[in-house]
């Protein structure tokens, strides 16, 4: 114990000839050690951005096998805080060699720390990081996918403000927006990650919000977008991304209509042309109109709100069908499309009588509790119409309540509801939807299902 | 106010006892009362941080250790220098006592003890010092793995970082000195170098004089305190001291490499006009020799042919102000002698010649 206590105490230095000048000025080594780190520092710094910037004629050229053993003494000390300016240089650092000179555990060690919070590097430091060490990038997606899936279910607008404070808004500033690297990356890991879950909500509302920002961020850097398109979705034809990416914002309410049967055109030609081998089937198209949850969104929307007047547009039911159930032959869909519009009618019909029930809505939909024939998406789409429904028909007020309590028969479809209007109500705001009393009580609804669960 | 100047000075005593062999006195409980002391002042700091007028008060108290001519040796044992030291006090305190070998056992198991306390305890003071120091020990590490890894000695001695750090340590002390006593500076720089190794003394000197105008170390906390540290001032004070001691500068501008010495010459005219007196006395003192055909000296301390040679080549690469005055020197030394044109004569002659012939 003795012994151990006296070596745990010996901070002298061994830097000789240092010793004795700071000694005669009255300093011990724990008084000039972080001086002296610092100065360091900067002078690796300097070597490491000399290099960089003078090209390879100049003497104080850092060889690149001393630049790889430095990031190898940088393994531990990452986390220090010092060291923030060194680890920079590193990452940003490019040598003449083609293979990487790094140390792997280097970028380990970066990307751990930048995780967990304990440093802060710069965006172009950190695009570095991801676009020369994939698992690092692989590794902070998952991050966030955990920290989503365990926090934030069911709120899109709490999802975002996530990922513009969090470590992922990284792909979602302007420079790295530029990176088709990097939003393939995060974009393969949410197709798997939907096709593990089986198209789990919160990863659909994740990857939506996750796109939104990215094409905010796209649109800021000025990309000519025909040219950045094919890059980023190399698997969809750019006509249709296009569209896609059109923001119904941008576009009056009245002609929404025009786009929907655009998509629902493009992506029927593509779905039902059996020839078609390298679109990757249906689920490349439903994960394509995926990224872009809003239009079927609006489709349901529109079919709602024009029941009555006419015959539903078929273009609109097919897009409804295939988003909510995209692995449907063609012969199931059509039965889908059939039920919808048949319920569709029904509630045209109930838009007419004076004071409907919450039970004649049921009926009229078909809901008919437990032994419902029809499909789960089926069922779920039928659900979205009557929430529709409520939310825009001048009765639905009266028996909002009493239709979802008799509707959400198990948590699932609870859970259900409340992510059609947090969703619907996330949308009608960036939208800028102006309709106070749908919102109002879309509001109200979503507060008391909250509170009750 | 007045108790709290006696509790700091009374404090500042302890720090500095705190590294001599008087520990060897102190029990369990005398370690307990200083690091309350400590954390007490910690507490000051934080407290009186932004008072101006408080805190010229403290570092004025402070600065009575400088006053002593006591010390003496090389090391003088110093207690807390100024006020931003009061925040990390404890931390100082406990550094010097882990490094004293003649701390009793009794009181150093105390120490330990109350530093590293094992798992599950930490109080919001203690976890700050322990914090601390382990954040000085990773550094001190850091230090040690980048020298024997990745880190090379900068050629070019000014750029050097332990010359940067000792430089920037000199100009620090100087700035307390000379806060104390307007006559500080130059009494503690004249027994520096009686007491230090010169060779090391000039060049951090030089480095000192070779930094760039900002202040170094605790810029950062300069907004802060309001009280602005700059290095120029400081640099004056040492230069000052310099020209003023024969000794010093003919030490100075014999033993430093001649391209640190152009640096310096560059950046302060009062020690080019000096260096270039030295070099001109230098050089009257080599003769020509017939038969070998060369400028050599009779003493044992003259200055070579090579090295004068070196050093006005190096002066001649500097850039304008410099490089012309060493020029104009040359040549009116030259026209002094009798302005020959043929080698052997005049030793400013074969300088001029072997500088244009650009070798």
């Amino acid at each position: 114990m003795g012994l151990l206590s006296r070596i745990l105490a010996a901070f002298r230095s061994d830097i000789k000839e240092v010793d004795l000048f700071t000694q005669g000025l009255g300093y011990a080594p724990a008084d000039y050690y972080p001086g002296l780190l610092k100065n360091m520092v900067l002078s690796l710094v300097s070597e490491l951005r000399e290099n960089h910037l003078n090209g390879f004629n100049t003497q104080s050229r850092m060889a690149p096998e001393r630049v790889r053993s430095l990031s190898r003494v940088c393994v531990p000390l990452v986390t220090l805080p010092d060291f923030e300016p060194l680890v920079e240089a590193l990452l940003t650092y490019h040598g003449q060699e083609p293979q990487e000179m790094l140390w792997p555990e280097f970028f380990d060690a970066v990307n751990e720390a930048f995780l967990l919070r304990k440093i802060c590097l710069p965006v172009s430091a950190v695009l570095c990081l991801w676009l020369r060490h994939l698992p690092s990038l692989e590794k902070a997606v998952l991050h966030l996918f955990e920290k989503l899936v365990s926090s934030e279910r069911n709120c899109l607008r709490r999802i975002e403000c996530f990922m513009k404070d969090s470590l992922l808004s990284f792909p979602l500033q302007p420079e790295a927006a530029c990176h088709p690297a990097i939003f393939r990356v995060v974009d393969e890991m949410f197709r798997y990650a939907l096709l593990e879950t089986e198209g789990a909500p919160e990863v659909l509302a994740a990857m939506q919000v996750f796109t939104r920002c990215f094409v905010e961020a796209l649109e800021k850097e000025n990309q000519q977008p025909k040219f950045a398109l094919k890059t980023y979705f190399p698997y969809a034809s750019p006509s249709l991304v296009m569209v896609l990416l059109q923001r119904p914002k941008d576009i009056p309410q009245g002609l929404w209509h025009r786009p929907l049967k655009r998509i629902s055109e493009m992506l029927k030609e593509i779905v039902e042309d059996e020839t078609q081998g390298s679109s990757g089937g249906p689920f490349e198209s439903w994960f394509l109109l995926a990224h872009f949850g809003g239009w079927a969104d609006i489709a349901a929307e529109q079919l709602l709100t024009s029941v009555g007047d006419a015959e539903p547009p078929e273009a609109l039911l097919w897009l409804l069908a295939f988003s909510s159930s995209p692995g449907d032959g063609p012969q199931q869909r059509a039965q889908t499309m059939v039920e919808v519009k048949a319920v569709l009618s029904h509630l045209g019909r109930l838009l007419g009588s004076p004071t409907p029930s919450a039970r004649d809505l049921l009926a009229a939909a078909g809901e008919s509790g437990e032994g419902d024939p029809r499909p789960p998406a089926c069922q779920q789409l039928t659900r979205r119409l009557l929430l529709n429904f409520l939310l825009w028909a001048p009765g639905g007020r009266a028996m909002a309540r009493d239709v979802i309590t008799l509707m959400a028969r198990t948590d699932e479809i609870m859970h259900e509801i409340v992510g059609f209007l947090d969703q619907t109500l996330y949308r009608w705001d960036h939208l800028g939807v102006d309709a106070p009393g749908s919102r109002k009580l879309a509001r109200e609804l979503l507060a008391e299902l909250r509170g009750q669960a | 106010m007045d108790s709290l100047l006696q509790h700091l000075e009374r404090f500042s005593e302890v720090l500095a006892v705190s590294r001599t062999t008087h520990v060897s006195t102190w029990d369990a409980a005398t370690v307990r009362r200083a690091l309350q002391w400590a954390r007490y002042l910690r507490h000051v700091h934080r407290r009186f941080g932004r008072h101006a007028r408080i805190r010229k008060a403290l570092e004025r108290r402070l600065q009575n250790q400088w006053k002593q001519e006591g010390g003496s040796g090389p090391a003088p044992a110093l207690g807390l220098t100024n006020f931003q030291a009061l925040g990390h006090c404890d931390l100082l305190l406990s550094l010097r006592l882990l490094a004293n070998r003649a701390l009793g056992d009794a009181a150093f198991h105390y120490l330990l003890q109350e530093l590293f306390p094992g798992p599950g305890v930490p109080g919001a003071e203690e976890g700050m010092l322990q914090d601390s120091l382990a954040l000085l020990a990773r550094r001190r590490a850091a230090v040690h793995m980048l020298r024997s890894g990745a880190y090379r000695e900068n050629p070019v001695l000014q750029e050097d970082s332990l010359m940067k750090t000792q430089a920037e340590l000199l100009l620090e002390r100087l700035q307390e000195v000379g806060e104390a006593h307007a006559e500080g500076p130059g009494r503690f720089l004249s027994r520096l170098w009686e007491h230090l190794p010169h060779n090391n003394f000039l060049k951090v000197t030089a480095a000192a004089l070779l930094l760039p105008p900002s202040s170094p170390r605790h810029q950062e906390e300069e907004s802060e305190l309001g009280s602005p540290r700059r290095a120029g001032e400081q640099g004056r004070e040492l230069l000052h001291w310099l020209l003023g001691k024969s000794e010093v500068i003919a030490a100075f501008c014999r033993n430093l490499p001649a391209g640190l010495l152009t640096s310096v010459a560059g950046r302060h005219p009062e020690v080019s006009r000096v260096y270039l007196g030295l070099l001109t006395d230098w050089g009257r003192h080599l003769h020509y020799d017939l038969q070998k055909g060369i400028w050599i000296g009779t003493e044992s301390y003259d200055v070579p042919w090579e090295e004068l040679y070196g050093r006005f080549q190096s002066l001649c690469q500097a850039p304008p102000p410099l490089k012309d005055e060493v020029l104009t020197t040359l040549k009116s030394c030259k026209a002094q002698d009798g302005d020959f044109e043929v080698p052997g004569l005049s030793i400013w002659t074969d300088l001029l010649l072997a500088l244009e012939s650009g070798a």
